[in-house]
């Protein structure tokens, strides 16, 4: 499977991605599973929506438009269009914990409706409801993460997230906090963030990626995202997160993670390398690439040794990794609406939901 | 050695006591047994046979024991008559415990063989009172063959699907003696055209890794291996990209019983940053909490060691057969319920024996 679609926020990787996608989107991808993807792609147009709940909100469209007679038919439906979502997306990880979670749901589901369109209604309904509770988890996860929050504390957070800055913002109505965040390149996110807090009065600098070991000593804690939170009890967030969390740990600070029990997954990554989102593309070194690639730094630099060589920041952007693995062992907490969990308690968690 | 029973005693240190055989402190390991121990009672042919078999090493390995084990007391189940004004139910164990002693005698019990019996005394209290004894027979049979398919074979069949998963195009796997599971993972992934080589490292006294060497290599074409033994590894780690482990049993605080030498490659892999994947069917999980391998340890057979010291009766050897590996050093067990940390095992309900497949 070669075909790739990316799909990232700024308006760079935006040209990026329509060329891409004009390249590789085949026309052997069935209509249903195109329809899924458009249906994802309008649902996470929705600020509030994080990918793993738009996945839930799309498999549940897609049992609305199936006309599947027994439940085995639409299980197989609902898996053939999870992993349709996650074949077109670059990024799967987290719309795959959606999935698996919706679909472990359906399957569990106790079928004592009269009739299977009515078991399909009530289905439909379950998963609209849960999409609705789930938007309020975030407010839980701040409570919880608030009793953690000093006064005068100094809080050094990653790239951009909801339940992140959720938490910042209640935590600055009773309380008096500082930020630092870093920029998190490529993308940049960090700087909404910024954005976002200081509209709101909160004291808030924005860091480089680089300079995280130089800013920690003044930081109390860190507060971290996260895409999914995984097996082994580790997360998976935007790159750079791992670094954070190796320079926390030799600073003796607290690392404390966010994350909705939706975005739970159960996956088992051993290292950076063994995740779904890393291809050999990443981290490769232009004379590795394939000389007919367009944009290649080797091949501009065969050709015209004489013209001096421009490194763009696409360029960079492109072979290097969206997200990245922290090891458990770096993670002092992880703040969920199932309770404040150690590295430990949320993969005991999984094991009981999934392996039970 | 073999009589370090009786100079337990005498290992003190002092000047006149030059016969001590046997270090005090480690008198309480399991200690190889004489072949022809003594047979106590009325033992069924098949155990005296497989306890022959156990104190020569000649079954060796949590599994093949475990099997081994079970499948003998299934001769021993359907060549038992209820005494009369008895029930199966109640007098077949009292009839089984003689056998099991004699298999302990022979060598220490397993964990896996602990976990098994335990099952079946389970299943022979509950088996039906008025049922024909034939027919009770060939249940506990039945399930007894249930339990090796669905614990070991079935299990292991879906351990290795997950572990192969894991082992990347032009991979490097290091593995340490040789475990059956380790063993069916790697011809697995060989079989599936995967391109990788494999370090085997080994350990004396009983030099397993040979085993597994030769079986490599007999694959058409042969898996690239490279052998060498534990005081090497320093130098090969850096080039694994993965180290697949067996186990002999997995505690509750997520230490890993396994042989000897162990220990040293996970906490030198670990220490290098390759991922360590232990390969552990959940029958092999034990409730018991194990800190470190000198609380219950077992010590090898005198004929493995043949250059033991006679002359110099000051020096000991001693062979431990297993040691202890600390959770931390694991990344991840590959069990038949998914790919899980260590310190999760105890959340697995199956593990505890609470459910059945």
């Amino acid at each position: 499977m070669t075909r790739r679609v990316v799909i990232l926020n700024t308006d760079i990787d935006a040209v990026v991605c329509s060329i891409e996608r004009s390249q590789t989107l085949p026309a052997d991808l069935e209509m249903a599973d195109l329809e899924i993807y458009a249906s994802y792609q309008r649902l996470l147009e929705n600020e509030d929506l994080s990918t793993p709940l738009a996945a839930i909100l799309a498999l549940t469209e897609m049992m609305e438009r199936s006309n599947a007679g027994t439940m085995f038919e639409l299980l197989n439906e609902l898996k053939g269009g999870a992993e349709a979502l996650s074949r077109q997306s670059s990024n799967p990880i987290g719309l795959n914990a959606g999935c698996e979670l919706f679909i472990e749901f359906i399957t569990l589901f106790p079928h004592d409706a009269a009739t299977f369109s009515d078991l399909k209604t009530e289905l439909i309904q379950q998963g609209r409801q849960y999409a609705e509770q789930a938007l309020t988890y975030r407010t839980k996860i701040a409570e919880l993460a608030f009793d953690f929050i000093k006064d005068d504390s100094v809080i050094l957070t990653h790239s951009y997230s909801r339940v992140v800055l959720q938490t910042l913002l209640m935590a600055h109505k009773r309380k008096r906090i500082s930020v630092f965040v870093t920029e998190a390149r490529p993308r940049g996110m960090g700087i909404k963030t910024a954005e976002k807090l200081t509209a709101v009065g909160i004291p808030c600098t924005v860091v480089l990626d680089s300079a995280v070991a130089y800013a920690i000593e003044k930081v109390d804690f860190v507060l971290m995202g996260s895409e999914a939170v995984v097996e082994s009890g580790g997360l998976v967030n935007a790159v750079g997160s791992n670094q954070i969390a190796i320079i926390a740990k030799a600073a003796n600070k607290p690392f404390y993670a966010l994350a909705e029990s939706y975005k739970f997954h159960r996956m088992f990554p051993l290292s950076q390398y063994d995740l779904p989102s890393h291809n050999p593309r990443l981290l490769s070194f232009p004379q590795s690439l394939n000389s007919t690639r367009r944009s290649s730094f080797g091949r501009r630099a065969s050709e015209s040794a004489s013209t001096p060589i421009k490194i763009t920041q696409e360029d960079i952007a492109q072979n290097n990794p969206d997200v990245d693995y922290t090891r458990p062992d770096l993670i002092s907490l992880v703040f969920s609406d199932v309770g404040s969990l150690t590295p430990e308690g949320v993969s005991q968690y999984l094991v009981g939901m999934f392996a039970g | 050695m073999s009589s370090s029973r009786e100079g337990a005693g005498g290992a003190d240190g002092s000047a006149d006591g030059p016969k001590s055989r046997g270090l005090r402190i480690f008198s309480h390991f399991g200690l190889p047994k004489t072949p022809g121990h003594q047979i106590k009672g009325d033992i069924h042919p098949a155990i005296i046979k497989l306890g022959l078999q156990f104190s020569e090493f000649k079954i060796c390995g949590a599994n093949a024991r475990c099997i081994a084990t079970l499948t003998a007391f299934k001769t021993v189940i359907q060549d038992y008559v209820t005494p009369p004004h008895n029930t199966l139910s109640r007098h077949l164990m009292t009839h089984l415990s003689p056998q099991i002693t004699h298999l302990v005698n022979a060598r220490p019990m397993s964990v896996t063989m602990g976990n098994a019996i335990r099952q079946l005394k389970l299943e022979i209290s509950d088996s039906d009172i008025d049922l024909p004894e034939q027919d009770a027979k060939d249940e506990l049979c039945q399930k007894i063959d249930n339990y090796i398919r669905d614990r070991i074979i079935i299990a292991d069949e879906v351990i290795e699907d997950l572990a192969v998963k894991k082992i990347k195009e032009g991979d490097v796997v290091l593995t340490y003696a040789r475990s059956s599971l380790v063993e069916k993972i790697l011809l697995r992934a060989h079989s599936q055209n995967k391109h990788f080589s494999v370090i085997v490292i080994d350990s004396r006294p009983l030099l397993e890794g040979k085993t597994l060497l030769h079986s490599l290599t007999s694959t058409i074409p042969p898996i690239p291996c490279t052998y060498a033994l534990l005081p090497a590894l320093p130098s090969l780690i850096t080039d694994a990209d993965v180290v697949l482990l067996g186990a002999h049993s997995l505690h509750a605080n997520g230490s890993v019983y396994s042989r000897a030498g162990t220990a040293m490659v996970a906490m030198l892999a670990k220490e290098h940053s390759v991922p360590v994947m232990l390969c552990c069917e959940t029958y092999k999980f034990s409730e018991t909490v194990m800190l470190d391998g000198f609380g219950k340890n077992e010590l090898a057979p005198v004929k493995f060691s043949p250059g033991a010291p006679k002359s110099n009766s000051n020096l000991e050897v001693l062979n431990p057969l297993y040691d202890s590996t600390p959770a931390s050093c694991i990344t991840a067990v590959v069990t038949e319920v998914g790919l899980i940390p260590p310190t999760s095992i105890s959340s697995i309900p199956l593990a505890l024996g609470r459910t059945t497949l």
